[in-house]
């Protein structure tokens, strides 16, 4: 238990200082320090306000937006697998916004709500998906077919990034994933879907730990399990497409997060919910601040750093839990 | 049918050893199938007697003893050389989707053909001749997966038989069939030892194997404990120590074979 | 059989000459199919025309008929070996690893080995790992697939941080063929891909024979005389060789390795496994997959791989869907 606190209270910190205090420039942890105490440079003051604050407050938003997601995602298909980066959520998301920017709109206040829309029709194609699979279910081929829709969709994006030069210089980075050099505004405009997203699951929290037991005895404790799927999709497109606006499609976070807070606390869905807060935000700030010191002073997309670590626990889940052969 | 037991070869094992994983399921045993005739390999869940089929049929290596085929180590020849003496109809087998029973019978014909010669005359009358004897010539251009479990699992023996191999190993040919075609199937079996071949199978159900085999080879923990004829092997004292099962013996009037009959679960353990 | 095999073949090789003649004729300038023909045959033809002819389009013909040959034919050996129709290539981080290994040598991460050479290296790379994390159930369970998703992930991310560590036009420039173009190919790659493919498709015939009864099961085919275990080696072998040399031409074309196979399947008969056919089926597919990449959004030329994608990925998820668990290939 003290093992298993510390981790959950220490680690946390320690990453919110790590992404305030390292990173490619020459402002470390010492000019921080300084500045708290009221007298810092110029330099360290304005990479510390116009930079790192922004960026790790949004990295906490979109640890906390795409873990969440993910654990509603794994519990509504019952599939330690399921994740919006895999399922092709965020890739809708994504096409969104580059059709958004190729029609020639760029203003941060509607970015969020069109990567919505697009997250939205993302979560409707793997759920169409899922109901056309049928009675012969099972956990890998979803996974599979929501990779594949997920390619299909970054497909068009590359097409729409090749056919038009001004959209690719804009979403270049932003399309491999990235947190960096994010505006205050754009955080602020996505923060109230993000509220009414946290509202939402807190209202389908308990329902889902009754539908893992299985439908009928959801039924049979007097919830819908329509209006539940309903409710959890919504909640999904609203949280991976305001992720996703702000930090574009990243893979395999909404996998491990879950993951590791289900590590933690056990299998129940309203735990796991819970732990996500704490193990979001740290498991981003962790593979953010990774990335601005590996090959610094330059800096890796945040997408290459989250593949690099998931691909092998995506791969250890499905060794673990023993998928069937086809 | 042409006799194919003319040459009249033997399969033994000496001091076999099989294991999976190092974990050993056949500990020292021997024994020679008895030539022209049925035996039938049974046992409880476990027992080793598919493993033991597999050795038999070179499929799985030895961990220890060895398997042989007219005296000579069955890994030391060559598999094709094996395979026009020696055919196996095991339980994993999988058919593309569109194939007919005549294109499965063919594939027995597998080690008798060389790289892009075209099928010869006696390739496709040991293919006719095969359809034939598993009265499968009206579907012969069926596909196969618009038969009946039945009448596929007849087609899986055409193959084999027309592989024509005086030796056959089948490993549970009825499983998942019902009563009629748990029948049929015996029946094709017989009228092939009527032909000379020496069959061996696996079977899971000890009432059919006591009716439709000649020797019974009853196995236990990776071990042999009784073989013989039915009327030998299957007491009540066996029957309990397999399978936990208390009964009592009759003789089936029309074959002379032991009959089960008032089974019920033993009670000292 | 034999005849219905004979008949498929030559349909689907009069097939890619058709396609061949289309993607030689059209492009930002039309010539004329017959003229084309003429200059073939009789080599007489304008400087303008002999030039866009046999200096522009024909090498580019060339390598995406290759190419797509070797892609589908690695597909259909991995599939059958396999059993599974997921198991390409492209779908088990073959592809990606190859591409990844090739940029590597590209961008200098390499040790100077030209690119081709650390293509193969990828893919076996890509393979040995798959195997190793698959664990007991060897290339038929799942473990096999997603283990080469996830190698596919990391190689494709390994891609994208090379290219953001060279300058933006080596970036640029190296950015169509990471997802699988014609346009960057190099001759050198192209005459090592035709040698190569000749030999592997002549092996694989010689396999043949073996695979059209490996498919019945493994057990089956070793009680009918057969080698599985060697089988799959060199079956394998063969597939990576073939997708290492195809990458190191044309980069990733996953979906051809997926789609060819496919199609020869539907048309062939179902006792043989299609190889000539897949080959044919898929030099098809990438001539025309390319021609399409060429005149969809003209004078922007997309590339081929994108095409593919986009064309093969409803087909998968069809597959994903509607493919029946456990049924044979």
């Amino acid at each position: 238990m003290t093992l298993r606190s510390l981790f959950l209270w220490a680690l946390p910190v320690i990453a919110l200082l790590a992404s305030l205090s390292l990173g490619s420039g020459s402002v470390g942890p010492g000019d921080v320090l300084a500045l708290l105490s009221g007298n810092g440079s110029d330099e360290a003051r304005f990479v510390m306000t116009e930079l790192r604050f922004p960026r790790t407050a949004i990295g906490i938003v979109v640890g906390l937006a795409l873990g969440i997601s993910g654990a509603l995602l794994q519990s509504l298909t019952r599939n330690p697998l399921a994740e919006p980066g895999l399922l092709g959520v965020s890739a809708g998301s994504a096409l969104a916004v580059t059709v958004m920017i190729l029609m020639g709109s760029d203003s941060a206040a509607i970015t969020t709500p069109v990567a919505q829309v697009g997250a939205l029709a993302g979560c409707g194609l793997v759920v169409a998906v899922a109901r056309m699979q049928g009675p012969g279910r099972d956990p890998v081929r979803l996974i599979l077919a929501g990779a594949t829709l997920s390619g299909l969709l970054l497909s068009l994006t590359s097409l729409i990034m090749m056919a038009d030069q001004r959209t690719a210089n804009e979403i270049r980075f932003w399309v491999t994933g990235s947190i960096s050099g994010r505006q205050w505004e754009e955080l602020f405009a996505t923060l109230p879907s993000m509220a009414l997203a946290g509202l939402t699951t807190a209202l389908v929290a308990r329902p889902l730990a009754s539908m893992a037991l299985g439908e009928h005895v959801a039924v049979g404790l007097g919830y819908r399990p329509g209006r539940v799927q309903f409710l959890v999709i919504t909640t999904v497109a609203l949280f991976v497409g305001a992720a996703t606006a702000l930090a574009g499609p990243l893979m395999f976070l909404g996998l491990a997060v879950p993951f590791i807070a289900r590590a933690i606390g056990g299998p129940d869905i309203r735990r796991t919910l819970l732990l996500c807060l704490a193990v979001g935000p740290t498991v981003l700030l962790l593979a953010d601040t990774l990335c601005r010191l590996l090959v610094a002073p330059s800096e890796l997309p945040l997408g290459v750093t989250t593949a690099l670590l998931g691909a092998p626990l995506m791969v250890m889940i499905v060794r673990r839990h023993r998928m069937p052969t086809l | 049918m042409t006799d194919a037991n003319s040459a009249n070869p033997t399969l033994a094992t000496r001091n076999l050893r099989m294991a999976h994983d190092h974990h050993t399921v056949i500990e020292d045993l021997s024994l020679t199938l008895s030539p022209g005739r049925v035996t039938a390999i049974v046992g409880p869940n476990g027992c080793g007697k598919s493993t033991l089929l597999h050795g038999l049929a070179r499929v799985h290596h030895p961990a220890g003893g060895s398997v042989l085929l007219d005296g000579g180590d069955i890994h030391r020849q060559p598999s094709r050389e094996v395979a026009r003496r020696l055919a196996l109809l095991p339980q994993d087998k999988d058919a593309p989707q569109g194939l007919t029973v005549r294109d499965l019978v063919g594939f027995g014909r597998h080690p008798h053909q060389d790289w892009f010669r075209p099928p010869s005359p006696e390739d496709r009358a040991a293919v006719d001749s095969a359809l034939g004897a598993a009265r499968l010539e009206e579907l012969a251009e069926r596909p196969l997966d618009t038969l009946s479990g039945g009448q596929r699992q007849r087609a899986w023996i055409a193959m084999s038989m027309a592989q024509h191999t005086p030796l056959l190993l089948l490993d549970e040919p009825t499983t998942a069939l019902d009563l009629g075609h748990q029948i049929e199937v015996f029946e094709l079996i017989r009228q092939l030892a009527a032909t000379g071949r020496t069959i061996a199978m696996v079977i899971h159900d000890l009432p059919s194997a006591c009716r439709y085999a000649d020797h019974l080879i009853a196995m236990k923990e990776g071990a042999i404990i009784s073989a013989g004829t039915p009327g030998e092997v299957v007491t009540r004292a066996l029957v309990r120590d397999l399978y936990g099962v208390e009964c009592d013996l009759l003789e089936d009037p029309a074959t002379g074979s032991p009959l089960l009959i008032n089974m019920r679960r033993s009670t000292d353990p | 059989m034999q005849r219905r095999t004979v008949l498929v073949n030559t349909a689907l090789a009069l097939g890619v000459a058709v396609a061949a003649l289309a993607a030689l004729s059209l492009g930002t300038i039309p010539l004329h199919p017959v003229g084309v023909l003429r200059a073939f045959t009789t080599g007489e033809a304008s400087q303008q025309m002999a030039l866009i002819l046999f200096e522009l389009r024909l090498p580019r013909v060339m390598a995406g008929a290759l190419t797509g040959a070797a892609f589908a034919l690695a597909g259909c050996l991995m599939q059958t070996l396999a059993r599974n129709r997921l198991a390409t290539p492209g779908i088990i981080g073959i592809d990606n690893a190859a591409t990844a290994f090739a940029v590597a040598s590209i961008t200098g991460v390499g040790i100077g080995l030209a690119p081709p050479a650390m293509a193969l290296v990828g893919a076996a790379t890509a393979a040995a790992l798959a195997f190793a994390l698959a664990g007991r159930t060897g290339t038929r369970g799942y473990p096999f697939i997603m283990a080469g998703v996830g190698i596919g992930a990391i190689a494709g991310a390994i891609t994208q941080l090379m290219l953001t560590r060279v300058a933006i036009d080596a970036a640029n420039a190296a950015y169509p063929w990471t997802v699988g173009s014609l346009n960057s190919r190099e001759a050198m790659a192209t005459h090592l891909l035709a040698g190569g493919l000749a030999l592997c498709w002549l092996a694989a015939l010689g396999i043949g024979r073996h695979l059209n009864v490996l498919r019945l099961s493994e057990t089956v085919a070793t009680g009918l005389g057969t080698h599985p275990g060697r089988l799959r080696l060199a079956g394998l072998g063969i597939a990576i060789l073939l997708t290492g040399l195809a990458v190191a031409v044309a980069g990733p074309v996953g979906f051809v390795a997926l789609l060819g196979p496919e199609m020869a399947r539907s048309v062939s008969h179902p006792a043989r496994v299609p190889l000539t056919a897949s080959a044919l089926a898929g030099a098809i597919l990438m001539l025309l997959a390319d021609l399409a990449g060429r005149m969809i959004l003209a004078p922007l030329e997309v590339p081929v791989g994108i095409v593919t994608a986009i064309a093969g990925s409803p087909w998968l998820l069809w597959i994903l869907l509607r493919q029946t668990p456990g049924r044979a290939l």
